[in-house]
């Protein structure tokens, strides 16, 4: 079951109405983020923003661009491509949505340079739960204009309310950018040289079979070190499901280590401290989860079957009352993504 | 149940804080019922503590006592969220200044809220790094009331605000619960409860350790000075550098009043004759420096740039910052008193609010100056006046709440760094709608469901769900609202 709702205003009538109800439902961009979270926070019934898909406003001079939720993100990169500009905390699309990639926090691979997508919502439009629109932030480049509630909705997934309309910062496309790979299990000594040396290069990643490096910035900048290669950006991880760890940029080489240890595939952000970890079974998940947590970080399962998602986000994150109370108030009825979040919520 | 008044509960914090911690004289309270802005509020009690466990257990003492507590760092805030209202206690974190730890593998520094904003890139300019937002008060602002306030400054065109470069916190939430939000590694599982809480403006809870990004320094940086016969000029130069794909590291924008008093202060040599200056400073490798300055230059001369001035040196880079960080204190030569404001416009327009706010000024016979974060838009006009002259007061009041109608009516915000503690409250209905504020009074009563935590800030009267106890006639005579 799937309904797409053409408006925002019919987006909020229909949760007002699940929420009266009390029909669970279960929010859709594009789908490229659903198999995450607890299973059983995913309802049957989708309620789908493909249908709002609309361009609000885009003023190149501002560097800001204002969108429906729906909007797949492949459609915006193209239209700010457009005049030169680009979105750059975000990955390439595969069909995914604006409003699903803010709802799932997902940033992109140049996050050493640009920054973590939350850095690029200005201003956010949300329906709740109980079907209010509620709009916060503001769409010029910079504002505190009251409490940061864009924030709070980027990486709720769903479970406070559903994006229907996100302004985001652009910026200006480099005049040159380009990833570059070098073969060798070396990859970890080399990739810590390249951050010491290299300044603000996007990013630096590595895996058990390579350095991958991008550059940005002027031509003269954008020119291979010693031993690399024009390249595209590296692959996700093999293995059926996706564990995403994080750990502190200083301990991330113990997890590189660990993780080779394991012999799992991975892609680690040098200097942000993410790893992407393929994985193919819940005592994986667990291997890698018992590394990041010893680090003092944490292991979240990013994408992966129902069957290995019985504990998707590892222990309580700390301030759960008011997590609880914050999902009472934007969603009181308990109807979007009942259940998916950390601690039942 | 009402919010007691805080005075006659020293007896109690004693028992908590040595007494020499726990400031009860009147003289000595009045220093704490103001902040940075015009606003005077009521102190009822001071209290000091130096570790987050004697936060916690003062703050657990107001809840018991039903005390209103108003937390505060330097008090350097320009929009009264640090000034106490109804005899609340003052709950100062300015002990608590300790850099804690250094970790340049990351790079971040774990530090108390209490240490100075300058401080920090201080102590880590050995590593080649520094600390990104710098607010024109960074000597004196302390790092907690950044956070409180979600500062800006300069150089955050292009480096971004506090909540930027803010990696975790420890925050003390009303009830004394201690709670580790984020940290260096990033995203933790569960809603974004740092993101939230960074600009709550002490309304969410005490922050007792800020874990903050740092920046490497760049290996270049060239500072020029551009100087136009026509604000408009200055401003197209601004939208022309955006447009042409260049977003500076600064770019920051004073009109003529504002030069002739920064330069009878500083001294930098300004061209005072001119009508806006602008400061524009790029950074990075010495290709990217080339590439930008000489775009700055052409962008500058096409928009009638009479001069453009490059830096010569580190010294001479240092007084044009001084320069312009010194704009508010050079007021003072002009009018005892000036009352800054801190919307935020789209870039198209600039011009327009700009000349919007000399007709302002003439309307109400007032000397607007400005002095602003051009490159993104943030404007700063100042009223310059003398409090004193009751007729004057009333012409501010009236033409503060114009330039703000001026702002909101071309699509902007109430503001872009400040913050919306006292001064800006009841303007919050002109950007955001009932439902709006509803669900950011919902987020704050997530923290605090009492009510107790910096009340009567930042939300408007009526949004808010622990207010039944405080009513408009509590605020004291004066307060600008």
């Amino acid at each position: 079951m799937s309904e797409a709702p053409p408006s925002r205003s019919e987006v909020a009538e229909k949760l007002a109405e699940a929420s009266a109800a009390g029909s669970p439902l279960s929010p859709r961009g594009g789908g490229t983020h659903s198999r995450v979270g607890h299973p059983g926070g995913r309802p049957a019934e989708f309620l789908s923003t493909a249908r709002l898909d609309g361009l609000i406003d885009y003023t190149p001079q501002d560097l800001t661009i204002t969108v429906e939720g729906g909007m797949p993100v492949d459609r915006l990169s193209d239209i700010a491509a457009d005049q030169g500009q680009f979105w750059p905390q975000v990955g390439a699309g595969n069909g995914a949505s604006v409003g699903g990639v803010l709802a799932s926090a997902a940033s992109g691979l140049s996050r050493l340079r640009f920054g973590p997508i939350r850095d690029s919502l200005l201003q956010v439009v949300v329906a709740t739960g109980d079907g209010r629109l509620v709009t916060a932030g503001g769409r010029t480049v910079k504002g505190v204009s009251g409490y940061d509630l864009p924030r709070l909705m980027t990486g709720s997934f769903g479970s406070l309310g559903v994006i229907v309309e996100a302004t985001l910062k652009l910026w200006p496309r480099p005049p040159a950018r380009q990833w570059y790979v070098r073969p060798g299990a070396d990859a970890l000594a080399g990739g810590r040289a390249l951050l010491r040396e290299l300044y603000r290069p996007g990013a630096v990643i590595v895996t058990p079979e390579a350095t991958h490096l991008e550059l940005v910035g002027q031509p003269e900048d954008v020119v291979a070190p010693q031993g690399f290669l024009p390249a595209d950006p590296p692959d996700r991880p093999t293995g059926d499901a996706l564990v995403r760890a994080a750990v502190s940029p200083a301990r991330l080489p113990e997890l590189i280590q660990a993780l080779g240890a394991l012999e799992l595939s991975f892609a680690a952000q040098l200097g942000v401290g993410t790893c992407a970890v393929g994985v193919e079974s819940a005592h994986q998940i667990q291997k890698v989860r018992e590394h990041a947590l010893a680090l003092a970080g944490h292991a979240v399962v990013e994408d992966a079957p129902a069957e290995l998602r019985r504990d998707p986000w590892g222990p309580p994150p700390p301030g759960l009352r008011i997590m609880r109370r914050l999902k009472a108030a934007f969603d009181p009825a308990g109807v979007l993504n009942p259940g998916l979040m950390p601690g039942g919520i | 149940m009402p919010i007691a008044p805080a005075t006659a509960s020293a007896a109690r914090f004693r028992e908590l804080l040595d007494p020499e911690r726990v400031i009860e004289h009147p003289l000595e309270r009045k220093l704490y019922a103001r902040d940075g802005s015009i606003t005077e509020g009521k102190c009822g009690l001071v209290v000091l503590p130096e570790t987050r466990d004697e936060v916690c257990r003062c703050v657990q003492m107001a809840s018991e006592l039903r005390l209103a507590v108003v937390p505060r760092g330097s008090g350097t805030g320009l929009a009264g969220g640090a000034v106490p209202l109804d005899d609340a206690v003052v709950i100062s974190l300015a002990r608590m200044n300790r850099i804690l730890d250094i970790e340049p593998e990351v790079p971040c520094a774990s530090v108390e809220p209490g240490v100075l904003n300058l401080d920090i890139s201080m102590a880590v300019s050995h590593l080649g790094l520094h600390y990104a937002p710098d607010p024109s008060s960074q000597a004196a602002c302390s790092i907690g009331g950044n956070v409180a306030t979600n500062s800006g400054g300069p150089h955050c065109l292009a480096y971004g605000v506090t909540a930027q470069h803010v990696l975790g916190l420890e925050m003390v939430t009303a009830d004394g619960e201690v709670l580790e939000l984020g940290g260096p590694a990033p995203d933790p599982p569960g809603f974004d409860l740092r993101g939230l809480a960074v600009g709550g403006e002490g309304t969410l809870g005490l922050v007792t350790k800020v874990c903050v990004r740092l920046t490497r320094n760049p290996p270049e940086v060239r500072t020029m000075l551009l100087d136009f016969d026509s604000v408009t000029a200055g401003a197209a130069t601004v939208g022309g550098i955006i447009a042409a794909g260049v977003v500076p590291a600064a770019m920051e924008m004073m009109d003529q009043k504002m030069n002739v008093a920064v330069e009878a202060f500083v001294g930098a040599g300004l061209p005072v004759d001119a009508a806006t200056v602008l400061l524009v400073e790029v950074d990075g490798t010495p290709a990217q420096i080339a590439a930008e300055a000489a775009l700055v230059d052409a962008v500058g001369r096409k928009h009638g740039a009479r001069e453009v001035r490059v830096a010569a040196d580190e010294a001479e880079r240092q007084l044009l910052w001084k320069a312009r960080k010194s704009a508010f204190g050079a007021v003072a030569r002009v009018a005892p008193n000036y009352y800054l404001h801190d919307c935020v416009v789209p870039r198209t327009h600039l011009v327009g609010v700009l000349e919007e706010i000399g007709n302002i000024a003439e309307r109400h016979d007032l000397v607007i100056m400005n002095v602003f974060h051009a490159g993104d838009g943030n404007l700063h006009p100042l009223i310059a006046f003398d409090r004193r002259d009751v007729k004057q007061v009333e012409r501010v009041h009236a033409a503060g709440k114009e330039i703000i109608e001026a702002c909101m009516a071309v699509g902007g915000v109430l503001s872009g760094e400040h913050g919306i503690g006292l001064e800006k409250r009841d303007f919050m209905s002109l950007q955001f709608g009932e439902v709006d504020l509803r669900a950011q009074a919902d987020a704050r009563c997530a923290f605090d469901p009492e009510g107790l935590l910096n009340p009567l800030k930042v939300l408007p009267a009526g949004s808010r769900c622990g207010e039944v106890a405080l009513s408009r006639d509590s605020l004291p005579p004066g307060t600008w609202l």
